[in-house]
C-alpha cells in the first residue's frame, strides 16, 4: 500500500465543549469572590482586581506607582520581608496596572495558600509607601522609562493612544519625564486609600478547589471595610485629535513603526463578535491577508498583525508593524490596499473557512485549562458580561457571511477616519 | 511527573507519548538535533533562516499553515545555539493533519527559490527588529565573542551578521537540510488527549516510518580552551544609561554541577529577594535593574549577569559590587533557608510548568535529546541533593575573575 502523500487527511470540525461556569459567592464584607474550579495539579491562582487603574488617577503614574509600590513595605513587614515570604512559599506574584483597573495576580501551591493570602491581605491593604523606596522607584522608573523612549514601537503607540483619544484623556495622556519628580508619598497614599483600601475589590480564584478554600478567603479577606465611598469617574470626553497623521522622524532607526487605526466598539456591542472576525481575516493570524501580503509575499517585516482591543469606556483598533524603512511608504499603501479589499470584494468561502476554523480552534484553546479559563472569565466579566458573549462569538463564527464581513470593513475602517502614525523615517 | 512511554522506528525516530485527557488538545513536538553551533562559521544565522524555510511548504504540501489553520491548529517555532524545535498544538480529532504535515516536512522541503528570497528578507528584518534597532539589543552579539573564542557558542542564533543570511544559496539550503534533517536526527513527542498508545503508534509507522535513514553530518567541535584571564570590552553608544555584562564559563548541560550553579543563580536573582536585587537595587541603590541567569546550552555554556547602573555610579563601584556579592557565595556558606527558598521555588515552578501539555512535551523532547526522557521526573531530586556546601564549591570553582568576562555598555549621553 503506498501512502499518498499529496491527499490531505480528513478535517473534522472542532466545536467548543461548554464552558464551566464560573461560581459567584459573596464574603460577608461584600466582596465578590468568583470560583473556577479545574485542573488537577495541587495549585491556584488568585486574581485580585480593583477599579484602580489609570482612568482613576489624577497625575501621571500614580495607578502604576501605587500598585508598584504595593510590594515595597507595609505596617507590619519590609520590603525584604514581604519579597523573601513570596518566595520561600514559592509564590509567584504578577503586579499590574493597565488603563481600567489594577491589581496582582498570584499563582502558589495550596498547601501554601494561607500564608500566601494572609501576606496578600497585608500588601494590599497595609502598604505604608516608604519615602525611601519611592525615591528609589522614581529613579528606576525614569531610567527605563527613558529606555523606551528610544525604541520606535513605543514612540508609536504612546502617540497613537494621544491621538485617538486625545492628550487630556487618561487613556491618552503621555507620560512627561518630569512626571517622575512629580509623584509624591501623600499621592500614593491618597490613591491607595480610595481606590484600594476603600476600592471596589473582587477576587476570582481559578484552580484545584477544595472544601475549606472558600472559609480561607472568607477569614482574609472578608472582614476589611471595602466600598465607603468610591470617587467618582471624572467626566472627562475624549476628544481625538484634528491631524490624522503624524511622523515622528527618527533618522538613526533601521525600521520604522507604523500604527494605523482609530477608537471603535467594545465587547458590549453586538457587532462586536463580526468585527473581531473581520479584523482576524485582515491581520489577526499568521495567515492573515496582512501577513501573507507585507511579510510571506514582499519580506517587508517580521510581523504585523492587526488587533481590537476594548476598553471600558471605549475601545480601539490598530494596525501595527516594525518595517525596514525604505518599505514604509509601500506598506502604508499595502495597508489601505487590504482594507479597500475588504470592503469591496466579498470574502471567498474557502478563506473564510480557514478563519471560521482557526478561530474555533483558538475558542478551544481559550478554556484550555485553569489559567485559561480565569483569563477569559476575566475578558467578559469586566464588561458586564459573561460565558453567553462567547457562545455568541462561536455562534457567529458558524454563520457569518461574506456580506456581513464587507459591511463591517466598510463601517468601521472607514480610510479617512483612520490615524496614521510613523516612527523612523518614510 | 509525567507517564510517559518510548518507542522508536527502525529509521531510528524516536516517539515519547504522553496522555493526559484533561484537554482536549494534543501537542506535538519535534526537535532536530540541530542549531547554531552547527553552522559554517562563515555561514552563521543558516539555522535560524532554515527555521523559516520550513514553513514554506514540502515536498507534497505547497502550504504548511492553511491545512493547520483548517485543523484549528496552532503552531511555532524556535532555534538556539543547540536545537530546532517545533510544535504544533491541535485538537484531537484532527491529530493526522499533524502527522502528515510534520512528516513530509521531514521527507523533503519544497526548496523553492521564491521562498528563500522572502525568507531571507524576512529574517533580515528580524535581525533589526530584535538585535539592532533596540537600546542594547546587540548586547548578547557582542558578548559572546568576548567569552568564546573557538567553540561556536561565539555567534549568537541570528548569525554574526546580515550578510551572512544574505549570501546563502539553494544549494547551502539543501546541503544544511540533507546533513541534519533526518527521523534519526529527530525525537518526537506526543501528548494530550490520546485516547490509546497503540493510535500513535501506528500513525507514526505510517506517517514516520517511510522517510529513510540520512547521514548526519559529523559534530567535531574542538571545546572552547580554559580562560586564564579576565576579559573587558567597552561600547559606547546613544543608550540613557550604563549597563554591565559579566558571563562565567561554566558546565555542560548535563552535568551535576550545572543544577547547583542553577540555584546559585536562584540565590541571586530569583525574584526581588534575591542577593543582587535586594543589596545593590533596594538597598546599596547602584543599580536600577540586575539579573543572573545560566544561558543553559548543552556544551559549556555561560553564567551571566547584567544590571543596569543608576545615574551617577561608575562602572568600577558597580563592578567592584557584583564582586563582592560573588566573593560571599565563595567563602560563606548560604544559610539553609535561604537554600529552602530557591528549592521551593524551582519545586512550585515545576507544578505550574506541568499544567501546560506543551510544556510536558518539550520537556520530554529536550531531557531525551540530554541523554534520557525519564530525567524530567528526577530533575527535583537533582535540585534536592545540592547543600550549601555545593553552592560554596560551585561559586569557588566557576565564579572566579580570570574565567570572567565582562561588557561596559556605555551611555554617550553620561560621559562619566
Amino acid at each position: 500500500m503506498s501512502l499518498k502523500r499529496n491527499r490531505q487527511p480528513a478535517i473534522r470540525p472542532v466545536e467548543l465543549k461548554s464552558i464551566p461556569e464560573a461560581e459567584r459567592f459573596c464574603l460577608k464584607n461584600g466582596v465578590p469572590l468568583y470560583i473556577i474550579d479545574a485542573g488537577s495539579e495541587e495549585l491556584i491562582r488568585a486574581d485580585f482586581v480593583f477599579n484602580a487603574g489609570q482612568i482613576n488617577e489624577d497625575f501621571p503614574l500614580v495607578a502604576s506607582m501605587t500598585n508598584t509600590m504595593l510590594l515595597d513595605g507595609s505596617i507590619n513587614y519590609t520590603s525584604n520581608e514581604i519579597n523573601n515570604a513570596f518566595d520561600f512559599y514559592g509564590a509567584f506574584i504578577n503586579q499590574s496596572a493597565q488603563k481600567d483597573s489594577a491589581g496582582i495576580t498570584v499563582f502558589c501551591l495550596n498547601k501554601h495558600l494561607e500564608k500566601i493570602l494572609e501576606l496578600c491581605c497585608e500588601i494590599l491593604f497595609n502598604p505604608i509607601f516608604p519615602d525611601d523606596e519611592l525615591n528609589n522607584l522614581q529613579k528606576k522608573r525614569l531610567q527605563s522609562y527613558l529606555i523606551n523612549k528610544q525604541k520606535v514601537q513605543n514612540l508609536a503607540n504612546d502617540r497613537f493612544f494621544e491621538s485617538i483619544f486625545g492628550a487630556n484623556h487618561p487613556y491618552g495622556k503621555q507620560v512627561l519625564p518630569t512626571d517622575f519628580e512629580n509623584i509624591t508619598r501623600d499621592k500614593l497614599v491618597r490613591f491607595h486609600n480610595d481606590y484600594y483600601a476603600h476600592g471596589d475589590l473582587s477576587i476570582i480564584i481559578s484552580g484545584h478547589i477544595h472544601n475549606e478554600t472558600k472559609e480561607i478567603f472568607e477569614q482574609y479577606f472578608g472582614k476589611h471595610d471595602c466600598k465607603s465611598g468610591l470617587p467618582d469617574l471624572k467626566d472627562i470626553p475624549i476628544v481625538a485629535s484634528k491631524k490624522k497623521r503624524e511622523l515622528i522622524e527618527k533618522k538613526d532607526a533601521l525600521q520604522s513603526a507604523i500604527r494605523i487605526g482609530s477608537e471603535t466598539i467594545n465587547k458590549r456591542h453586538n457587532d462586536w463578535p463580526g468585527l473581531l472576525i473581520m479584523d482576524t481575516i485582515l491581520g489577526g493570524y499568521f495567515g492573515s491577508r496582512l501577513m501573507k501580503n507585507i511579510r510571506e509575499e514582499k519580506g517587508y517585516t517580521y510581523g504585523i498583525n492587526s488587533s481590537l482591543m476594548p476598553l471600558h469606556q471605549s475601545g480601539y483598533k490598530v494596525i501595527a508593524t516594525e518595517v525596514g524603512k525604505k518599505h514604509t511608504k509601500n506598506t502604508i499603501n499595502e495597508i489601505y490596499k487590504e482594507i479597500r479589499l475588504l470592503q469591496t470584494f466579498p470574502v471567498d468561502h474557502s478563506e473564510l473557512d480557514v478563519v471560521r476554523n482557526f478561530m474555533a480552534g483558538e475558542m478551544v484553546r481559550m478554556f484550555d485549562g485553569p489559567f485559561a479559563l480565569a483569563e477569559s472569565f476575566r475578558a467578559v466579566w469586566e464588561f458586564g458580561l459573561g460565558n453567553k458573549f462567547y457562545y455568541k462569538l462561536a455562534e457567529k463564527i458558524k454563520t457569518i457571511g461574506p456580506d456581513e464581513i464587507m459591511y463591517l470593513a466598510k463601517t468601521y475602517y472607514v480610510i479617512d477616519d483612520l490615524y496614521e502614525v510613523i516612527v523612523g523615517s518614510e | 511527573m509525567i507517564d510517559f512511554k518510548k518507542f522508536t522506528l527502525n529509521n531510528g525516530l524516536r516517539i515519547l507519548v504522553h496522555q493526559d485527557c484533561s484537554t482536549p488538545l494534543v501537542v506535538m513536538n519535534i526537535i532536530y538535533d540541530v542549531g547554531s553551533r552547527d553552522e559554517d562559521p562563515e555561514m552563521t544565522g543558516m539555522a535560524h533562516l532554515f527555521e523559516h524555510l520550513m514553513f514554506g511548504g514540502s515536498q507534497n504540501i505547497p502550504d504548511f499553515d492553511t491545512p493547520l489553520q483548517m485543523a484549528g491548529a496552532d503552531n511555532n517555532a524556535f532555534t538556539n545555539n543547540d536545537i530546532t524545535n517545533y510544535y504544533i498544538t491541535i485538537p484531537a480529532n484532527n491529530l493526522q493533519i499533524g502527522f502528515w504535515l510534520e512528516s513530509d516536512r521531514m521527507l523533503g522541503l519544497n526548496f523553492s527559490n521564491e521562498v528563500l528570497d522572502i525568507q531571507k528578507k524576512v529574517v533580515i528584518e528580524e535581525y533589526k527588529q530584535r538585535y539592532l534597532n533596540q537600546p542594547y539589543g546587540d548586547a548578547m552579539l557582542l558578548l559572546r565573542p568576548l567569552a568564546y573564542k573557538i567553540h561556536p557558542y561565539l555567534w549568537s542564533t541570528i548569525g554574526k551578521n546580515m550578510s551572512h543570511i544574505e549570501k546563502v544559496t539553494m544549494a547551502d539550503v539543501k546541503d544544511f537540510f540533507f546533513s541534519h534533517y533526518a527521523p534519526n536526527n529527530a525525537i518526537l513527542s506526543v501528548a494530550g488527549n490520546i485516547k490509546k498508545h497503540e493510535d500513535i503508534v501506528s500513525l507514526a509507522n505510517k506517517w514516520f516510518g517511510p522517510i529513510s535513514r540520512r547521514e548526519i553530518a559529523l559534530r567535531k567541535l574542538a571545546p572552547e580552551p580554559v580562560q586564564n584571564e579576565e576579559r573587558m570590552t567597552e561600547i559606547e553608544k546613544d543608550v540613557p544609561s550604563n549597563v554591565l555584562y559579566k558571563a562565567w564559563h561554566i558546565c555542560k548541560r548535563a552535568e551535576k554541577d550545572f543544577y547547583t550553579l542553577d540555584l546559585l543563580t536562584d540565590i541571586l536573582s530569583g525574584g526581588e529577594s534575591g542577593r543582587l536585587y535586594s543589596s545593590l537595587v533596594r538597598e546599596k541603590k547602584l543599580f536600577s535593574d540586575i539579573n543572573a541567569y545560566l544561558s543553559g546550552e548543552l556544551d559549556p555554556g555561560l553564567m551571566i549577569i547584567n544590571g543596569k547602573l543608576m545615574d551617577g555610579i561608575s562602572f568600577k563601584i558597580a563592578d567592584k559590587a557584583v564582586n563582592e556579592i560573588i566573593e560571599d557565595l565563595q567563602k560563606i556558606a548560604v544559610p539553609d533557608p535561604e537554600i529552602e527558598k530557591v528549592k521551593n521555588k524551582f519545586e512550585s515552578s515545576m507544578v505550574f510548568s506541568n499544567t501546560s501539555v506543551l510544556n510536558k512535551a518539550m520537556n520530554l523532547c529536550f531531557y531525551e535529546l540530554l541523554g534520557d526522557a525519564n530525567e524530567v521526573n528526577h530533575e527535583v531530586e537533582l535540585y534536592n541533593r545540592v547543600n550549601s556546601e555545593m553552592v560554596r564549591e560551585a561559586a569557588e570553582k566557576y565564579l572566579q575573575p580570570a574565567n570572567c568576562s565582562s561588557l561596559l555598555y556605555k551611555s554617550k549621553k553620561s560621559g562619566r
